[in-house]
Order: C-alpha cells, then sequence, then structure tokens
C-alpha cells in the first residue's frame, strides 16, 4: 500500500462534498501531525535539527513540533547511539509518551549499535528495549533519508484501521 | 603587578630548575617539553604536599587545575595532572605513578576543587582510587558496572550488557 491518493485542489473549484472513509480520513489526519520527541543522543541529533530547519524544513509533512516532553509526543526519534546507563531512562520516557506512539530508530547506532556495537556500554539498538516502526540506515543519515523514514512511518500511520471490517469481529475481540 | 596577560615573566628553563631547587625530593625527571609546558614525575607518598606547595609557590604557583587524567601503562597506573600557573602563563604536567596492585593515591579535591569530577571519571575508567575524595561514585557508568574499562587488560562482561 503507498501513499494514499489526495484530492486535488482542482476538484474544489466550486461548492463541493467528499465522500470517504472514517479509516482514511482519521489515518490521513493522524498521519500528518505527528509530533516527534526530542531524543537527540549523538552527531544523528544534528541531522535531525538540521531537518527541522528551513533548508530542509520537516515543516512540510506536518511533523515540526518538536516537544521536549514525552507526554505531548507520539513519535521518538532515537538518534544516536544509545549505551547502558541510558537505557532505563529512554525505556521510561518512551512509556510516559501516550498511545498511539512510534519508534524510528535512526541511523546505524541505534539501529544495531553501528561503529560501537562491540563497545563495553553501547546498547546494540534501541529494539532491545523499545518496539521500532522505522529503521534508517546510514552514518549519520542525511535528512532526505530521515524524510524518507518519515514517509515510511506515514504508510504505516495509514494502515491502521480504526473501524473494525466486521461488527462480529470487535465482538470476539471483547469477549 | 601590572603584568600583561599572556606572558611569562620567567624563562622555562629557569622554570624547570626552579622546580628542581624547590622540590628536589619528591619531582623527579623534570623537563621542558613544549614552549609553554614542563613535565615532572612526581613521588607518590609525597603528591599531596607537593600539590598544596605547588599551588601556593610565590613565583610559579600553579592555581589551576586544568584536568586529571587516568592511565594504563600495563606495567603500572599513572594519575596525571595538569596545572596552569596565571603568574607565568605555563603548564605543568604531573604524572604520578600508582601501582596496580594497590592503585591508591590521596585527593587533590581540597587542593584543587576542579579535581572533582575529574577524580571520579579516572576511579570510573581506570580504577584509581582516590582516597579523601569526598564523593568517590562512578560518573559515566551506571553505577553497577563491574570493572573499569580503560584498562588494558579490561574483558567486556555480559553483566555489563543487561540490554544484550
Amino acid at each position: 500500500m503507498g501513499l494514499m491518493r489526495y484530492p486535488k485542489l482542482e476538484h474544489f473549484q466550486e461548492p463541493n462534498v467528499i465522500t470517504t472513509t472514517a479509516d482514511f480520513i482519521f489515518s490521513w489526519a493522524r498521519s500528518h501531525s505527528v509530533f516527534p520527541f526530542t531524543y537527540g543522543l549523538a552527531c544523528c541529533a544534528i541531522e535531525m535539527l538540521s531537518s527541522g530547519f528551513a533548508r530542509f524544513d520537516v515543516a512540510r509533512y506536518g511533523m515540526e513540533v518538536f516537544r521536549p516532553t514525552p507526554r505531548q509526543c507520539d513519535l521518538m526519534i532515537v538518534a544516536g547511539t544509545v549505551n547502558e546507563k541510558m537505557a532505563p531512562v529512554l525505556k521510561r520516557l518512551y512509556d510516559q509518551m501516550s498511545e498511539p506512539k512510534w519508534v524510528i530508530a535512526m541511523g546505524a547506532c541505534a539501529t544495531s549499535g553501528g561503529p560501537f556495537y562491540d563497545g563495553y556500554n553501547v546498547v546494540n539498538g534501541v529494539d532491545k528495549i523499545v518496539p521500532v516502526d522505522v529503521y534508517i540506515p546510514g552514518c549519520p543519515p542525511r535528512p532526505e533519508a530521515l524524510f524518507q523514514g518519515l514517509l515510511e512511518l506515514q504508510v504505516k500511520i495509514q494502515q491502521h484501521k480504526f473501524v473494525a471490517e466486521t461488527p462480529a469481529a470487535v465482538r470476539a475481540g471483547d469477549a | 603587578m601590572g603584568l600583561e596577560i599572556g606572558t611569562n615573566p620567567m624563562d622555562m628553563d629557569a622554570i624547570a630548575a626552579r622546580l628542581v631547587a624547590d622540590f628536589a625530593a619528591a619531582l623527579t625527571d623534570v623537563r621542558v617539553q613544549e614552549p609553554d609546558t614542563v613535565v615532572a614525575r612526581c613521588d607518590r607518598a609525597a603528591f599531596k604536599d607537593v600539590a598544596r606547595r605547588l599551588k601556593a609557590h610565590p613565583e610559579i604557583g600553579y592555581e589551576t587545575l586544568n584536568f586529571v587524567a587516568g592511565v594504563d601503562k600495563v606495567k603500572h597506573l599513572e594519575s596525571v595532572y595538569h596545572v596552569y600557573s596565571w603568574k607565568t602563563n605555563t603548564y605543568l604536567e604531573l604524572h604520578v605513578e600508582v601501582p596496580k596492585g594497590k592503585a591508591e593515591i590521596d585527593t587533590v579535591c581540597d587542593v584543587w576543587p576542579a579535581a572533582d569530577w575529574h577524580e571520579r571519571e579516572s576511579w570510573d575508567m581506570v580504577g584509581i582510587k582516590y582516597l579523601g575524595h569526598p564523593d568517590l561514585r562512578r560518573i559515566l557508568l551506571k553505577d553497577d558496572f563491574v570493572g573499569h574499562p580503560l584498562r588494558k587488560d579490561y574483558v567486556d562482561l555480559v553483566e555489563n550488557h543487561p540490554h544484550a
């Protein structure tokens, strides 16, 4: 499933009505209003904040509001090396984020430990601690790579079904 | 008085000679290594007293501690102090040998308060115990880390990777 096909501006030249599904409209809204959590741990953080400024401008995807508190965020971009001392802190902050929430492992370190995989204090991938939705390779990834990761995440968010396919499935799930 | 900032009223060889004269018993191997740096080795037992006197020295006066480094020299450990003199605008690099079997040395926190975190880092990474330090805890690694990773004989332990 690729990105959704959006209505174009020329469809709105006269008063008009759009029919759509609840799944489409809610996941469309949700995927374009992601609040990332400022979780820069190493040099990837420089690329992450560079992507927030005018040259690359993550605001194009509706994700420009980086929050420094987990309670206002739904996307944790782990940008950098996670070490054993940081691991319990990261887990705690992830637990404090409100649902629904997603995690992006940005760069080689957050994905697998990267160049420090045999270090005495390095966690070999943030997926040892929290579930990861999108992995972005690179050391560090350029802002364009981060954006591709964000677009992949949008695709994933849009796959979410708000409405059960059959009412019976809901009842079975509740029981 | 009225010294320009960044000037050195003394010759480097004169500084080295003065250190040899005043600290003959404790300092050995005193030499000028850089245009602005004197290097010396110091006896471990006399080190605390030397530190006090170096700071209070009337003409050179190493008032500022820039950093403390722990070094593993394989045969022994070393605690290296970089101190700075505002009177002469020069540095002194003080190497103190610490045996591996009994890796202990007096703290200089009460002489140069800047030593506090540096000595904690040296304890954390190399495992040199600074006797009399007010709060000798690990500073970079987690509290239950086993061993001191910058020792040459350190082997990576499973205990130190609970998330592996």
